[in-house]
């Protein structure tokens, strides 16, 4: 029993330290990057001081599984900026609540639910993370398009992840199929697999490895990319030509909330101008008509229009062939 | 004379009553954890397994084992368990053999490093390996060849490094306390050295190298981390597990892959445990501790061997620690701090969170583990043979399966246990249990050694268990109960699948804050975190192994 004892002393002494004196809790799953997160909470937490905001980050597919997990008595009072991909799982769906946001009725439609169960007013890209010195070393032309990693020459020097593990590697099967068409995308698909060194289970590790100069290649996210090249790694971010696979942060209310005034109160911060300056520092993709994400998008090395890069991607449609794209790409190239 | 007898009667009769009842409480309340903990959270997995659409049906299992990428991850597990125990069992004999039956100096610097894979961070490992072997790496460009690390071979090395500590630990116990005597009458009749090794040596540390294989093979079908760095394309049954759950939200699939690791081990363990039964329990009484001579071929060549195996380790885990102090590896690789400036992810603020809930974990588990060792001698076979098994059954199951199964089980309402959720001593209780089978195995293993005859001594001269477990049996396992200990308290400091499901916005751990960091992409501060780690850990050890020390000096 002593161990009992003693664990549950220490816990007890940890929950003491934990349980905040404010009566106005709010809890917030994300998925979104440490460093805007960091900016986001400060502002909110300042335009809503009686809340104390606490955030828990986990990476797109475990916090999909912690979510999962809780459905019994669900802890979060708010999903914020996690993939819409993910979001539009009739498992999650069923857990939230249908709010409409102050201000998120200025998206187009294709940026929120129709129901009002989510609204998404930033989003992140793929891109292809160049290693230059590699690329130089090996005799490699810089590849600008899915095309271009057809070339033998390439051989054993891609890495994607696996859209059956990650989000990020549906991300991009994804746009090339919506983008091509099912047949030709299947097809471009097929054409670059025997180059691919590996398929990742991780999104962010195609990108850290061609850093390190382990890979000459890696599809992964242009956050990776251009946060490697701040760091100073060899690195070129390029955005294949015929349609960047992009995917929207989305957030929605829990319905099982027991404080739906500070969870509404910090949706509506979500899309106040505040937050929406706060974006166009840090987002190189933000759905707000006539807000350009100036700042972050210039850092990124990228058109003023956005648009004209893009994929021309169907969020509704890419929920719904999930499962059998998963599963033929498995039957296809699983490993 | 007759008087004492008078007195004595009714005090015996009452040890004995009392007696039964400590055995009770022995083996009951590390069962009531090892239920409540273990096998309540795995019946919940379980349902999740069997439930399909409509209530609850084999469907999941049909679908499956239906599917190719389910055996395809199958063989490779089994063949990657196989190899790796091969090797690890091998090679931890070596270190173990060289720590206990051999003579030569600076055995310290030996126990000292085969502990560190235990003390690093998985990226660490992940890294290291990556820095030093890799295609990029460090040995790659010395050589001018490129080699190819991703996949089988990569995989191994790092399951090897993972699992090597724990089979030395666990052969360890059985090697330490072999009978000096049994040698020198060995001596005597001039049988040689190697006679002595094949005759002696190893059928007595049978019961160490079979659990130590055990413990290795499992660990290694249940490890993702490993599998997901450096494996490349080689899935095993835990990527699937992750593929599923994590990847598609197909929880109750994942469960059900979960549940099918649950099988080669129970399959593993019942032919460990046939393969014992040839095997007599314990040793005569009187035992004298072996003391080696130096031998110097013998010894020289083991000598050599430990260091070579201790030099790989360290190179693998010095490369990370070095490179948390580069500018930018690979390419700038002029010296710096600036990594240790972290400010995202929490900062430094959950690493002394980690340490009180690791100290939690292995003081508890340390004491439940010998008390269920010491009840379950007591116990007839018919009735410890269940528990023997559950209790070896945790290493079972993968990390992310454990933590997503406490969620699932202490964050219902419907009972008490509730009030755990989102604490400090859950984690704590996840990362013993999650170990639960090397700590258990290393104390059977040294139990293996009691001689019995030595507690019947102790029995029939009055002492109750109470007192026989303190003054008798306790300080003959104390090598083993440190090991476990230290095992706990280590794993607890750097352990992330489980855990990462059962952090609180205002409860983290060590092991999160680096993950998050690499997540971040700021792989160099999760290296400068993971170093700073390490050192809290390595600080924390030398202070307990001299309290220790002092303590045994008091004593003495």
């Amino acid at each position: 029993m002593k161990t009992w004892i003693q664990t549950t002393a220490l816990s007890l002494a940890a929950l003491g330290l934990a349980a905040p004196a404010l009566a106005d809790e709010l809890t917030v799953y994300t998925a979104l990057e440490e460093e805007e997160i960091a900016a986001y909470v400060e502002a909110a937490q300042a335009a809503m001081p009686d809340t104390e905001i606490n955030v828990l980050r986990l990476s797109t597919g475990k916090l999909g599984a912690r979510l999962l997990a809780e459905a019994g008595n669900p802890q979060a009072d708010v999903i914020w900026g996690w993939a819409v991909s993910a979001m539009m799982d009739p498992q999650i769906l069923e857990m939230l609540e249908p709010y409409e946001a102050k201000g998120a009725d200025v998206l187009p439609e294709t940026f929120r639910d129709a129901d009002g169960k989510w609204f998404a007013p930033i989003g992140y890209m793929g891109a292809f993370c160049v290693n230059t010195a590699r690329l130089e070393e090996k005799g490699l032309t810089m590849p600008t398009s899915w095309a271009d990693l057809e070339d033998p020459a390439f051989e054993g020097e891609v890495l994607m992840p696996d859209p059956n593990s990650s989000g990020t590697g549906y991300l991009h099967v994804n746009a090339v199929l919506q983008s091509m068409g099912a047949e030709a995308g299947w097809a471009q698909l097929e054409a670059v697999d025997p180059n691919m060194a590996q398929y990742t289970s991780s999104g962010s590790k195609p990108c850290k490895s061609a850093r390190v100069g382990e890979y000459t290649v890696g599809i992964s996210l242009a956050f990776t990319a251009m946060q490697s090249i701040e760091e100073g790694y060899p690195l070129a971010m390029v955005f294949p030509e015929g349609g960047v696979g992009y995917e929207l942060e989305s957030s929605g209310l829990m319905a099982s909330t027991d404080n739906p005034e500070g969870a509404k109160a910090f949706l509506d911060w979500t899309m106040s101008d505040e937050a929406i300056g706060l974006y166009q520092q840090y987002k190189a993709l933000i759905t707000v008509p006539g807000v350009d994400a100036s700042e972050a998008a210039e850092k990124a090395g990228l058109p003023a229009d956005i648009s004209t890069i893009l994929a021309d991607i169907d969020f509704v449609k890419a929920a719904e062939d999930q499962t059998a794209v998963k599963d033929e790409w498995k039957e296809k190239f699983g490993r | 004379m007759s008087a004492s007898e008078t007195i004595r009667r009714p005090s015996r009769h009452r040890t004995f009553d009392s007696d039964r009842l400590l055995t009770a409480a022995c083996v009951g309340l590390p069962l009531l954890g090892l239920i409540l903990f273990f096998a309540y959270p795995m019946l919940i997995v379980f349902l999740r397994s069997i439930t399909v659409d409509e209530g609850y049906g084999m469907g999941n299992y049909v679908q499956v084992l239906g599917s190719s990428g389910f055996w395809r991850a199958t063989r490779h597990s089994l063949a990657m368990g196989g190899a790796t125990t091969l090797l690890s069992v091998f090679l931890g004999f070596i270190i173990a053999q060289g720590l206990y039956r051999c003579a030569f100096p600076g055995k310290w610097l030996i126990r000292a490093v085969i502990v560190l894979p235990l003390l690093a961070p998985s990226l660490v490992q992940a890294l290291g390996l990556i820095f030093l072997l890799g295609r990029n790496g460090v040995i790659s460009r010395a050589l001018g060849v490129e080699i190819e690390i991703y996949g089988f071979w990569g995989l191994l090395i790092a399951n090897t490094l993972y699992a090597l500590p724990q089979a030395v630990m666990i052969i360890g116990a059985a090697l330490v306390l072999l009978d000096a005597r049994t040698y020198e009458a060995a001596d005597v009749m001039g049988a040689s050295p190697w006679r002595q090794f094949r005759d002696l040596t190893l059928p007595s540390a049978r019961f160490g190298i079979l659990n130590a294989g055990f413990v290795c093979f499992i660990i290694t079908i249940t490890d993702f981390g490993n599998a997901a760095v450096i494996g490349g394309d080689y899935s095993v049954l835990a990527t699937e597990i992750y593929s599923q759950v994590v990847g598609q939200r197909n929880f109750n699939m994942g469960a059900v892959v979960g549940i099918m690791l649950l099988l080669p081990t129970v399959i593993a363990y019942a032919i460990e445990r046939q393969a014992m039964k040839r095997q007599q329990a314990g040793q005569t009484t009187g035992q004298v501790a072996y003391r080696p001579v130096f031998a110097p071929l013998r010894d020289l060549g083991m000598a050599g061997l430990s260091l070579l195996i201790c030099a790989a380790i360290v190179a693998v885990i010095g490369i990370v620690v070095y490179a948390s102090f580069v500018t930018l590896w690979p390419y700038n690789m002029s010296l710096s701090f600036k990594h240790y400036d972290i400010t995202l992810a929490g900062g430094y603020s959950s690493l002394w969170m980690t340490i009180l809930i690791s100290l939690g974990a292995a003081v508890g588990g340390t004491i439940a583990v010998f008390l269920l060792g010491l009840g379950l001698r007591r116990l007839p076979q018919a009735l410890a043979q269940p528990v023997q098994i559950l209790a070896a059954m945790p290493a079972a199951v993968p990390g992310m399966v454990l933590g997503l199964a406490y969620i699932l089980t202490f964050n219902s309402t419907a009972t008490p246990l509730y009030l755990l959720y989102g604490s400090a001593a859950l984690i704590g209780i996840v990362n013993f249990y999650h170990y639960h089978t090397q700590g258990f195995l290393t104390v059977m293993t040294g139990f293996r050694q009691l001689p019995p005859a030595l507690e019947e001594a102790a029995g029939s001269l009055g002492a109750g268990l109470g007192r026989t477990a303190r003054d008798v049996v306790a300080p003959f396992i104390a090598p083993m109960l440190v090991s476990v200990f230290f095992f706990l308290f280590m794993r607890s400091m750097v352990t992330l699948s489980a855990v990462v499901f059962l952090t609180t916005p205002q409860l983290s751990v060590a092991a999160v804050t680096i993950m998050r960091l690499d997540d971040a992409g700021l792989t160099s501060q999760a290296a400068a975190f993971s170093t700073c780690v390490m050192a809290v850990v390595c600080g924390a050890v030398l202070a307990m192994k001299m309290i220790l020390a002092l303590m045994q000096r008091r004593r003495g």
